[in-house]
């Protein structure tokens, strides 16, 4: 049975938080959306209170992941969840303020499946979240392999 | 060592040396001196021995003119006569050297005239003597011999002679005692001053030593310096690099976080544009209720009077905001571009510098032939260094160069190189609108521009040329005058060596 994607996004700065879920809903997505500020409380929901990974197991989640957090690298939080068995067929959608090559480059590695950077241009902005976000409710997150 | 006390030995040595050549002249002088007094002294000594001898041998011939007298008296031989003869002959001019020899002395001239006064009374009696036994009147002979006798002329000589005698001995003793004198004086002198030379060159000696220690001591002192200089190098360089890295990571991280905000403020800055949009959409709609006419299509805005200014206004404010921030995002990249520049490793290569600038000449063929401007690449000298710098390089200048040509003048644009010294020089010239000389240094900084504004650009351009120049280990120059072009001059080394430069990082 197909089941409902849950967006996580890991996004200390409120104001970023809340443009993109602002764009997200402009762009006709509903799912469900939880927010974390910091890497550990993000962590915590995503690997559970063991830290297995075990809680998430059988859930659709998109994880929309920024890379400067206040408590920990977002590179640190990819490698984890690609690393897990039961999150590494999740997407992991980075958005940062930066367009270092070195550090797209290093994400892709890492199996992160887009790379967004946060323009000032909001217009481009805002377009590629809508284009994110008809992404999401047009693929179908296959149910993690249990 | 101060140079007061340099100062103060050199003026040692130097009086040192003037009091040695000093006593060396004393010491010669005193010793020509002192010998030739010697040297008169022993003249006088030979010279009283001489007087004492004349006198000797005065009296000799005296005593044998008296034993010829008597043997020609005795026997009346001729032998004896002729000896008499010439004894008498050879006292008369023994008689005139003595007087000669003895001219000087006062006290001898006077015993002199008596001894002659007596030798002449002599003399007389001989020759009377003599005339008597000649004439056969030897009787007379030698009464008078008797007379003589008793006359006591030859005591009376003799007395004479031995007192002159004796006044030349004691003459000589003094003599003697003199020239003694004069000699040891002279040894002495010498003995003296040989001392004295030497004590000076011990002196000296001492002094030259003393300079040559401290002269090593120096020299030891400038090769610890030396050697602390290296280190205090290493320390400064390594003290740079670190501020140097220092800045960069500011630089990173401060541009890094200011783009935050921004996203924030642009983000909702469209989001009130919006918000905007649909209030006046309202309003619009509000005034318009249409008591008679249909409702106006959606999204249609119609404002009038005072709600079109607030519009117009509204939409202002949010267009310098926009504008604003759109510069303030760009100025963030150029930092956050050229630390990451500053940031990249350096991959050393060989490059063939006219084929590599012939292919950006090529891209930038377009703008070219819109400014109508002829690029001529001559022959460049190749180099070892890093190609995507090398390439940032030359692009920046001929897209300048073509950038700021003259309005309506075709443009020339040349790129000449030569070497020297281990150095590739490399210029890229033009014939276009040129650079005020006070402008010559504001144009290699960042987020300034010269001339007139008509063209876009952010002013970073040569900024990061002459960065990444620097890094090569090159400089790089502009000469150039308003309206007679450009010339940029860059010096890059032939072979960019990896470990000098790349431990900057």
């Amino acid at each position: 049975m197909t089941q409902p994607v849950t967006i996580i996004m890991v996004e200390d700065d409120e104001g970023h938080a809340r443009l993109i879920e602002r764009n997200i809903r402009r762009s006709g997505v509903n799912n469900e959306i939880v927010s974390f500020e910091n890497g550990t409380d993000a962590i915590k929901h995503l690997f559970g209170a063991d830290g297995s990974g075990l809680s998430q197991k059988g859930n659709a989640l998109l994880i929309l992941l920024d890379l400067n957090l206040p408590d920990m690298s977002g590179i640190d939080i990819l490698k984890q969840i690609k690393e897990n068995k039961y999150l590494k067929a999740s997407p992991v959608v980075v958005l940062t303020t930066t367009d270092d090559s070195q550090e797209i480059k290093r994400c892709y590695e890492l199996g992160c499946n887009v790379y967004i950077t946060k323009p000032v241009n909001y217009e481009n902005f805002a377009n590629a979240i809508r284009q994110l976000g008809l992404f999401f409710s047009v693929i179908q997150v296959p149910p993690a392999a249990t | 060592m101060t140079a007061e006390a340099q100062r103060r030995r050199a003026f040692w040595q130097v009086l040192l040396f003037a009091a040695g050549l000093l006593v060396l002249t004393a010491i010669s002088a005193g010793s020509v001196y002192l010998v030739n007094k010697a040297r008169g002294d022993s003249e006088w000594v030979v010279h009283t021995i001489e007087v004492e001898n004349q006198i000797n041998s005065l009296l000799l011939e005296l005593r044998r003119a008296e034993s010829g007298a008597r043997g020609y008296l005795l026997t009346q031989g001729p032998d004896f006569r002729s000896d008499h003869d010439k004894a008498v002959a050879a006292i008369v001019p023994a008689l005139d050297k003595l007087t000669r020899q003895i001219g000087d002395n006062p006290a001898q001239r006077e015993g002199i005239e008596k001894l002659s006064a007596a030798i002449e009374t002599r003399l007389g009696q001989f020759a009377r003597e003599m005339e008597f036994v000649r004439q056969g009147e030897v009787d007379k002979a030698t009464a008078l011999v008797r007379e003589a006798a008793a006359g006591n002329t030859t005591t009376t000589i003799s007395n004479l002679a031995n007192a002159m005698i004796r006044e030349e001995e004691r003459l000589f003793r003094l003599r003697s005692e003199n020239a003694d004198r004069s000699q040891t004086l002279a040894a002495s002198l010498t003995g003296i001053g040989s001392g004295l030379v030497v004590v000076l060159a011990l002196i000296s000696i001492w002094l030259v030593r003393r300079s040559a220690q401290a002269r090593d001591d120096a020299e030891n002192r400038l090769r610890d310096a030396y050697a602390n200089l290296e280190a205090v190098v290493d320390e400064r360089t390594a003290d740079l690099r670190e501020a140097n890295n220092e800045i960069q990571r500011f630089a990173y991280i401060v541009s890094h976080d200011l783009r935050s905000p921004l996203v924030n403020i642009m983000g909702f800055t469209s989001e009130i544009e919006e918000l905007g949009g649909d209030i006046f959409r309202r309003v619009s709609s509000l005034t318009h209720v249409p008591a008679d006419g249909p409702p106006l299509a959606s999204g249609e805005v119609a404002l009038e009077g005072a709600d079109q200014q607030l519009s117009a206004d509204f939409s202002e404010a949010l267009g310098f905001i926009k504008s604003s921030i759109a510069k303030m995002d760009r100025l963030i990249s150029a930092i956050l571009n050229l630390t990451r520049e500053g940031r990249r490793e350096f991959q050393p290569e060989k490059i063939d510098v006219r084929e590599f600038v012939e292919a950006i000449v090529s891209t930038l063929a377009h703008q070219a032939a819109e400014a109508q401007a002829e690029i001529h690449v001559e022959p460049l000298p190749d180099i070892i260094s890093d190609r995507l710098a090398l390439e940032q390089i030359f692009s920046n200048l001929i897209d300048n160069a073509i950038k700021y040509l003259k309005n309506g003048v075709p443009g020339e644009i040349r790129i000449r190189g030569r070497t020297k010294l281990g150095y590739a020089i490399f210029e890229v010239s033009d014939n276009g609108r040129g650079i005020d000389a006070r402008d010559h240094q504001r144009i290699f900084d960042l987020f300034r521009r010269a001339g007139t504004q008509d063209k876009p650009g952010q002013g970073i351009g040569l900024a990061h040329v002459r960065a990444l120049v620097r890094r090569l280990g090159g400089t790089m120059s502009v000469s150039s005058e308003l309206n007679a072009g450009s010339t940029f001059t860059i010096t890059l080394p032939i072979a960019w060596n990896a470990s000098t430069r790349n431990t900057d990082r």
